[in-house]
């Protein structure tokens, strides 16, 4: 097997002292940021990514396994012990987990979640070593108009499918495709939209936008209504024995399988990210549950927190494996992902598998790594994750915007980019304001360029002519899939809105 | 329909008196009476944000007509912002109709306190306290910039210790600059602690 022997290449690079190191330092960092009330997976990657441009590409890359994981792990941890889901992907898991531990139940809630994290991430980590070269050799059968269905379909499916107003949805994307525009156009070398100032003729970074409207933006939504809300901020508590017995593990194990096979197969489908497969492992779980003798949910059922957690994972290592092998993100974090990446001057896709195969093959390794770290560091001691509840909100948010302003700085060092990052913050702060959401803007921002670049390569290579970009069965199939998701979306507004006026 | 108005009842940063009002009157423009019977403008300020998705498609757009791609083939670098200008236009002109339709509703509960949903009291420190960092940053060093948005910040999430958040803006600075100013090599500047200009 030609992959194990790469896999096995993977992991001597990436057990070395220093970067096992980087792995367990992300995996701190991942699981802390994840841990505190309202702060999820991708505001820790778009906080540490500025950071990381001080570390060589495979150490940067390893701690963002840590951080990327660790924050998965942490939000659900605190979605149990709290109610307050750090990230959209974790709120499936309140719904069971946070009543398992009002039952006394907490420290069994979170080792399901733990174990089941780690189930979706191993199996999810596995297939991703063996489908690679098979990703690889279907991404290069991907001319533009392939890629321009692709990047269309993220498009609709992020703010349809995950946005409750598709209206709000689209328009955030618009925005997010809008400032890609800005800077010097890819394809004639011209520059568009600079306004004349030498700053923005490389255009307004990624990383900007990300640290703006995840981070700084957050910070000013929580600004402007932190005293207005008084908080019922109780742990819950619970003694005893932090492991799971015989019988619940048997209970669970079914849940958990589901669950990542549930999560797999949506980490390639650009649709936004695990949110859609938590609910659905819910969702299937629930239906299941309905039909047993004694049906558990509603009470604490362990089925109803290991599926989606499993889910969840199953999807978030699959995406990993999509953006390495295509290219593609699927996810916000993925995306800011993608931007570590071509800070570095690595483009994911087929071509970073041959030039850089260390690095990917160190990476893969260190997604193993990160979820042993993490079940260590994550199962008995969720409780004294809890205790960084203790931090005052005001230090912790003055500290989060310094540290906006510290990445921001340490990417660009100019005045002009800090003034920028406050202005798009402000933006990101009405939309938050509004209820705009915030992911299509990040998935417009990421693939407009892939998006501007194949439409106009597809059209300058037929000369104008628009049935090129239907002409082959793979774009083809990719628009039949389109067609076929925002059909099911509208059945659900439509079924929403009838159910409404009952 | 970019002639959005700040509506009376999210308008007028400076002048919310937040978190003072304990009984705040409704907003003066709307009378005195019943909050039921409100102003045509209370509750729009949900039509800013099309506003905002407005200006910018026409930005787009006028920015594609002023840009000079002649010589270049059919679709050219104005094809694209022309497209995403046309359907942002489209988009705003959708979401305001839908706004229109449905004003927020009147606060409820413990926002009523309050002449404005949003505190921007809290708003003004954090967002000022950054902009005073980006512009002085330069010019005061890391580690004073830094204490200040910090200081800022914590100050408008409500923190009523200002000698103590002092003590720990200037240790964060501190730490932060020894560790990835001195520690990991990032260029961050000294400013007027390190005595050169």
């Amino acid at each position: 097997m030609e992959q194990l022997d790469l896999l096995m290449q993977g992991f001597a690079g990436a057990l070395t002292p220093i970067n096992l190191m980087w792995v367990v330092i992300g995996c701190l960092l991942g699981t802390a940021v994840g841990v505190l009330p309202g702060l999820g997976s991708s505001m820790a990657v778009a906080l540490l990514l500025p950071m990381t441009f001080a570390l060589d590409p495979t150490a940067a890359f390893i701690l963002f396994a840590g951080v990327y994981f660790g924050g998965l792990f942490g939000d659900s941890t605190m979605a149990i012990l709290l109610n307050t889901p750090g990230q959209a992907s974790a709120i499936a898991s309140t719904f069971e987990g946070h009543r398992m531990a009002n039952d006394g139940r907490a420290p069994q809630a979170l080792a399901t979640a733990a174990i089941g994290a780690f189930i979706g991430g191993m199996v999810a980590s596995v297939l991703v070593v063996f489908l690679s070269p098979t990703l690889v050799a279907l991404s290069s059968a991907f001319g533009p108009a392939e890629f321009f269905a692709l990047a269309l379909f993220a498009f609709v499916a992020t703010s349809s499918v995950v946005s409750d107003n598709v209206l709000k949805g689209l328009a955030a994307l618009v925005l997010g495709i809008g400032i890609t525009v800005i800077g010097v156009d890819g394809v004639s070398g011209m520059p568009r939209y600079t306004l004349g100032m030498a700053e923005m003729f490389d255009g307004i970074s990624l990383v900007t936008v990300t640290v703006a409207v995840l981070a700084l933006g957050e910070v000013l939504f929580v600004a402007s209504r932190v005293r207005r809300e008084e908080e019922d901020l109780k742990v819950r508590k619970g003694g005893g024995r932090p492991f799971l017995s015989r019988a619940e593990v048997a209970e669970a194990a079914p849940a958990w399988a589901r669950g990542t096979a549930i999560g797999l197969p949506f980490g390639v489908i650009p649709a936004g990210g695990a949110e859609v497969p938590t609910f659905l492992a819910y969702e299937a779980e629930r239906r299941l549950d309905r039909r047993r003798r004694v049906p558990r949910f509603g009470k604490g059922a362990i089925r109803g927190l290991a599926a989606p957690e499993a889910a969840g994972n199953a999807t978030t290592g699959m995406a990993m494996g999509a953006l390495l092998a295509l290219g593609l993100p699927v996810s916000a974090t993925a995306a800011i992902m993608l931007a570590a990446f071509r800070q570095y001057g690595l483009q994911p896709g087929p071509l970073l598998f041959e030039n850089s195969a260390d690095l990917v093959w160190a990476l893969l390794a260190s997604f193993f790594l990160a979820m042993v770290v993490l079940l260590i560091i994550n199962l008995p001691f969720a409780q004294l994750w809890a205790k960084l509840l203790l931090i005052p909100k005001p230090h912790l948010y003055g500290g989060i915007a310094l540290f906006c302003g510290l990445g921001i700085w340490a990417t660009s060092g100019a005045v002009f980019d800090l003034v920028l990052l406050l202005a798009i913050a402000v933006i990101g702060f009405l939309m938050r304001r509004y209820d705009y959401p915030v992911a299509p803007l990040m998935i417009g921002m990421v693939l407009g360029p892939l998006a501007e670049t194949s439409l106009r390569d597809a059209l300058l290579s037929s000369v104008g002519d628009p049935r090129v970009l239907v002409s082959s069965p793979i774009a083809i199939v990719i628009y039949v899939l389109l067609a076929a998701v925002i059909a099911l979306s509208v059945r659900t507004a439509v079924r929403r809105r009838t159910r409404r006026d009952l | 329909m970019s002639d959005v108005r700040p509506p009376a009842d999210d308008a007028a940063p400076g002048s919310a008196a937040a978190g003072t009002a304990a009984a705040a009157p409704p907003a003066p423009g709307q009378g005195a009476e019943a909050t039921e019977q409100r102003g045509f403008w209370a509750g729009r300020s949900n039509l800013l944000m099309p506003a905002l998705l407005a200006a910018f498609s026409l930005f787009l757009l006028i920015g594609a007509f002023l840009l000079d791609a002649d010589g270049t083939d059919f679709p050219g670098p104005r094809f694209f912002p022309v497209l995403l200008g046309a359907a942002g236009l489209l988009l705003a002109v959708l979401i305001a109709l839908s706004e229109l339709r449905s004003p927020e509703p009147a606060p409820e509960g413990a926002d009523r306190r309050f002449r404005t949903r949003s505190d921007f009291a809290s708003l003004g420190w954090v967002a000022g306290g950054f902009l005073a960092f980006a512009l002085l940053l330069p010019w005061l060093g890391w580690i004073l910039a830094g204490a200040l948005v910090f200081w800022c910040t914590a100050h408008g999430f409500g923190s009523r210790r200002p000698l103590f958040d002092i003590v720990i803006a200037l240790f964060l600075g501190s730490v932060i600059y020894l560790v990835f100013g001195t520690g990991l090599g990032l260029n961050l500047p000294s400013g007027i602690l390190g005595g050169g200009f």
